[in-house]
């Protein structure tokens, strides 16, 4: 805020409490990468162990050993960056129509929208799993790719933005140059919610990255799987399972994730309340 | 300041004017039905059939693999009947509740704090983020130790100003405050994104009017950036309260170790078995689909009076 | 554009209107099963020993090509998913004993056993196991992996300090009833301060169901929950919690392993598997523990099975499969890669089993599951098990973790079981 820059001790005092919020986000994970690097006897040994160990490697190797690793990484890339274009494209057109233009039947259609938003669709698996096998896609990454390519959440969330984001007078003049509805979203909107768009890629990429429930279900061979479910597969009963190795598996599942989130965010603070806008 | 008010909520009639000479209906809306359907043609294909199946299972008694037995209404006669579903209705929102408020403010915080800041911004924002990508098994097993009772840092804290140990797994109320910080922890970051998302669609020049007009930070905060800020305030709690009301995952992986008998048991007294977990243990622990779907709809229900309840509380003072 | 509470409910009645249209069609056309050479075996991870899966996708890769496939996650809820939706099941399906009651009453997904010739092995299996692989009807559906005879793991410095029996044959012969056990469970709590017999009453409750011969719903849907054996256990846990023999600790949490690394609770009623547990979990005991009977008589927890399913497209060869994976031999080596007790009585003699384990101060462990496992009563495992045992199950917990009053949770579970009891239908 504008009254900051003036105040050189309030700067400090901001990032004490940045700091203080950024180790308590940071230090679960610290954990992860540390149990990553013990054996599971070590991981519920008392006091815990704080500093990294010398096992990770075992770990790594025991970890190929079990999963097809990069081959379900490739599975869960193609799903997630098929998923993330087509979610971004489908939803910030709908939004855009939502949030800017008058229609017979538009708050009906929201309130459909919400509505199904709030079904629990994911507590009918037998139904779903029937249906794609009707189509002949389970067991292909199709079945899980087609139905994901639009959501309520991202069209929701895409209003809201485009709602304040979207400056009615740049639409107007856009319509006064003669820029039809495909030149108005594609050079009008699109630009000025970048940091909107960017937002819903990253958290669509990791919604299907972490996806879990479905692909367990619809995957049913076990050489074409996605990473977390081949991950799943690591987990024992009968308390045998091996924490290192499963920790391991999920911190190297997590590289994507955090490249895409890195690239992602830039763009969410892109400076553009500069000019970009009027 | 004057020109706040008028940004706030932007006229939504823009493109087509009501000035200009109306054409017949879908003729000149087409475009638009086209560009809003692919949503709903996914849902008709892959939604609808599975909730359809679901109205319809609930209305039946089935075990999952015999055949179905027609039960009229009994499921949802004995929905309403069913104390265990509305305790767990009692948990969800109280989990909801102490979960959402700490989490918001707290990410709203964040969010102004962080479009301030100038240096090491990146830092934050990645450091923040991590909370919501961490491993579940990991988060698991971290706040088992944090809440655990003789070696826990909340205890331990407790201890040094001189408060009793509190066997926060253990007693009802510790399961849900212990669910309920678990989730508070793992979402505010991320909504802390979502609010930086929407920080930055505020235009400086109002913060430089602001300060013109002799404005303090929190004057600023109250008088420019939250009403800016109101549309994605009531995207974050409506998702909270959607996805909220939802939740399982926090209460399965905390409390798994104290169910011997079922991970969706939710601890001792049931205290942190939510909706989902109800409708999971009726499912997949009894085998009783029929039920289950019963439950689903209540879910249903339930979900969608408190988003309704939300959603009039935030556009209502939005209105004002 | 206002979202209005009228039109969310119009459009929720919409939504509806046009779901109760929607139905599941049935009567699919897609592949069922596998084709070919193919044959796919579903199990979860520590469901069979590797050496075994090995070994008979390279014994019988002539003739079959032997998938093994282990399923993470929830297993049952996946195969029913599968099953209910008719495509792509597994040739070979691995079932756990816990969820047998769900699958018994569908035995129809299953290919009987009886008629692939599974009697003749018979005499080579633990009766009790292998009548738990059988429906009402007479119809085999599992050929049985596993058992988990229940035995009691104790500290050896821990008892001998407390002036307990403290050699496996003596705390056998001594705490060989409920009420002995507590006695010494009393006598270690004055010797060895802030120590407890056990972690939690279920443990007691549980065991004392298991080690009878009836659950909670009887043959004919009649609810039996009530009744005295029921009532017994119940007994027995709540005197377990009033004599303050238990813990309020929570099994698995770091409170509770250090409170067993610290011999504060130097005793659990464990399955075999259990030894796993203690091994992973706390290798800092190593060579404190021994294992000997339980009081009064050994009682079973968990054990699986392999099953044929109506999907499978050359059951005879499968059945050959299976057979000679669970055979006496291989059973052995599923015990040393996964700790699986063999229900194959003459495993037992194999060397395999025969190994003295440092853990347990070298102690031959199989001379106490051995004869266990043989005694072991079969009780009737009906589908409505689950949902009519859980209030009592959180009940009984309830007393002993919350300080409920026992008359007040029992008259609570009884009220909870009789609503629930009506809504399956089950006779009250």
């Amino acid at each position: 805020m504008a009254s900051i820059k003036g105040s050189r001790r309030r700067g400090v005092a901001l990032h004490a409490v940045l700091v203080i919020g950024l180790l308590l986000s940071a230090f679960p994970f610290y954990w992860a990468v540390i149990m990553s690097t013990h054996t599971s006897s070590e991981i519920f040994s008392y006091p815990p162990k704080l500093l990294p160990g010398s096992h990770f490697l075992q770990n790594v190797r025991s970890l190929f050993d079990n999963i097809g690793f990069f081959g379900s990484m490739f599975n869960s890339l193609l799903v997630a960056v098929s998923v993330t274009f087509l979610v971004l494209f489908f939803d910030s057109l709908a939004a855009f129509v939502f949030a800017k233009f008058e229609f017979p039947g538009r708050g009906l259609l929201f309130a459909l929208l919400m509505a199904i938003f709030m079904v629990p669709t994911q507590l009918a698996i037998i139904p779903q799993f029937v249906i794609m096998a009707k189509i002949g896609w389970i067991g292909s990454m199709t079945a899980l790719i087609v139905p994901a390519a639009a959501n309520a959440f991202g069209i929701f969330w895409m209003r809201q933005y485009m709602r304040s984001a979207i400056h009615d007078e740049l639409l107007d003049a856009s319509k006064l140059d003669g820029a039809n509805f495909l030149r108005q979203y594609w050079h009008v909107a699109l630009p000025v919610v970048r940091p909107g768009l960017a937002f819903l890629g990253i958290f669509t990429f990791m919604g299907q990255w972490n996806d879990y429930a479905w692909p367990l279900i619809a995957l049913t061979n076990p050489d074409n799987v996605t990473l977390q479910v081949a991950l799943s597969q690591l987990n024992g009963v009968h308390g045998t399972t091996d924490y290192g190795m499963v920790m391991t598996g999920a911190l190297l599942a997590l590289i994507p994730l955090l490249i895409v989130f890195a690239v992602g965010a830039k763009q969410i603070i892109a400076d553009l309340g500069k000019g970009a806008i009027r | 300041m004057a020109t706040v008010p008028a940004l706030q909520e932007p006229p939504a009639v823009v493109a087509d004017a009501p000035a200009a000479q109306p054409k017949k209906g879908f003729r000149k809306y087409w475009h638009l039905y086209v560009a809003i359907s692919p949503f709903y043609l996914l849902f008709l294909c892959f939604g609808l059939i599975p909730v359809g199946f679901s109205l319809y299972l609930s209305f039946h008694r089935w075990d999952g693999l015999g055949s179905m037995e027609w039960a009229g209404l009994s499921q949802y006669q004995y929905l309403l009947s069913d104390s265990d579903f509305w305790a767990s209705i009692g948990n969800t929102l109280i989990i909801w509740a102490l979960a959402t408020f700490p989490m918001i403010f707290l990410a709203m915080l964040t969010a102004v704090m962080l479009n301030s800041a100038v240096r090491f911004k990146n830092v934050y924002r990645f450091a923040y983020f991590l909370p919501n990508v961490t491993s579940v098994v990991a988060i698991a097993i971290i706040f088992g130790s944090v809440f655990s009772t003789n070696f826990g840092l909340v205890n331990a804290l407790l201890q040094a100003v001189g408060i009793d140990q509190v066997a926060w797994l253990n007693t009802p109320w510790g399961i849900k405050v212990a669910i309920a910080t678990l989730m508070t922890w793992q979402w505010t970051g991320y909504n802390a994104i979502i609010f930086l998302a929407g920080l930055q669609t505020i235009p400086s020049e109002l913060y430089e009017a602001a300060r013109v007009d002799g404005a303090g930070p929190v004057q600023t905060f109250f008088r420019v950036t939250l009403p800016l800020l109101r549309p994605t305030l009531l995207f974050v709690l409506v998702v909270s309260t959607v996805t909220g009301l939802q939740s399982f995952t926090e209460a399965q992986v905390l409390l798994q170790n104290t169910s011997n008998d079922s991970t969706f048991s939710g601890g001792p007294d049931h205290a942190g078995r939510t909706m989902v977990l109800y409708f999971f243990q009726q499912t997949f622990d009894n085998n009783d689909f029929g039920y289950g779907a019963a439950v689903a709809w209540g879910i249903f229900l339930v979900v969608v009076l408190f988003s309704i309840i939300n959603w009039r509380l935030v556009k209502r003072r939005g209105e004002e | 554009m206002r979202l209005s509470r009228r039109s969310l409910l119009r459009a929720g009645l919409a939504g509806t209107a046009a779901t109760a249209l929607g139905g599941l069609a049935s009567g699919c056309a897609v592949p069922t099963g596998s084709t070919g050479r193919n044959m796919v075996l579903w199990y979860w991870d520590g469901g069979l020993g590797d050496t075994v899966v090995k070994k008979a996708k390279a014994r019988y890769g002539g003739s079959v090509n032997l998938r093994a496939i282990k399923i993470g996650g929830y297993y049952r809820s996946k195969l029913i998913t599968t099953m209910a939706g008719q495509a792509h099941l597994p040739d070979i399906a691995g079932l756990k004993g816990e969820d047998m009651a769900s699958y018994l009453p569908n035995a129809d997904q299953f290919v009987d056993l009886r008629t692939l010739g599974a009697e003749k092995y018979k005499s080579q299996y633990l009766p009790w196991k292998w009548d738990q692989g059988i429906a009402d009807d007479g119809t085999m559906i599992g050929f049985p992996i596993d058992c988990g005879p229940v035995a009691h793991y104790y500290q050896f410095e821990v008892f001998r300090k407390a002036g307990l029996p403290y050699e496996p044959a003596d705390v056998a012969k001594e705490l060989n009833t409920w009420e002995k056990f507590f006695a010494a469970g009393e006598q270690l709590r004055k010797r060895i301060p802030g120590s407890s017999l056990l972690t939690d009453v279920t443990s007691v409750f549980e065991n004392a169901v298991q080690q009878g011969s009836k659950r909670y719903v009887d043959k004919d849907r009649n609810f039996i929950g009530d009744q005295e054996h029921v009532r017994q256990a119940w007994a027995l846990a709540v005197e377990a919690k009033r004599r303050r023999l238990v813990s309020n600790l929570v099994t698995g949490t770091p409170d509770q392993i250090s409170a067993v690394e610290d011999g504060k609770l130097p005793s659990q009623l464990g399955a075999s598997w259990a030894a796993y547990d203690i091994k992973n979990g706390m290798p800092k005991t190593k060579g404190k523990w021994r294992v000997t009977d339980m009081p009064v008589r050994p009682a079973n927890n968990g054990g699986s099975f392999l099953s044929i399913t109506k999907a499978c497209r050359e059951p005879e060869r499968a059945f050959e499969i299976i057979a000679w994976m669970l055979n006496a031999a291989n059973q052995a080596s599923g015990y040393v890669d996964a700790g699986l007790f063999p229900s194959t009585p003459a495993s037992y003699e194999l060397k395999q089993l025969r190994e003295p384990d440092p853990f347990f101060g070298g102690q031959v462990t199989t001379d106490v599951f051995g004869p266990a496992a043989q005694k072991i009563v079969v009780a009737y495992n009906s589908p409505y098990d689950v949902a009519l045992g859980q209030p009592i199950k959180d009940e009984i917990k309830n007393v002993g973790v919350l300080g409920k009053d026992p008359e007040k949770a029992w008259s609570d579970a009884m009220s909870k079981c009789r609503r629930i009891a009506k809504h399956l239908g089950v006779s009250y």
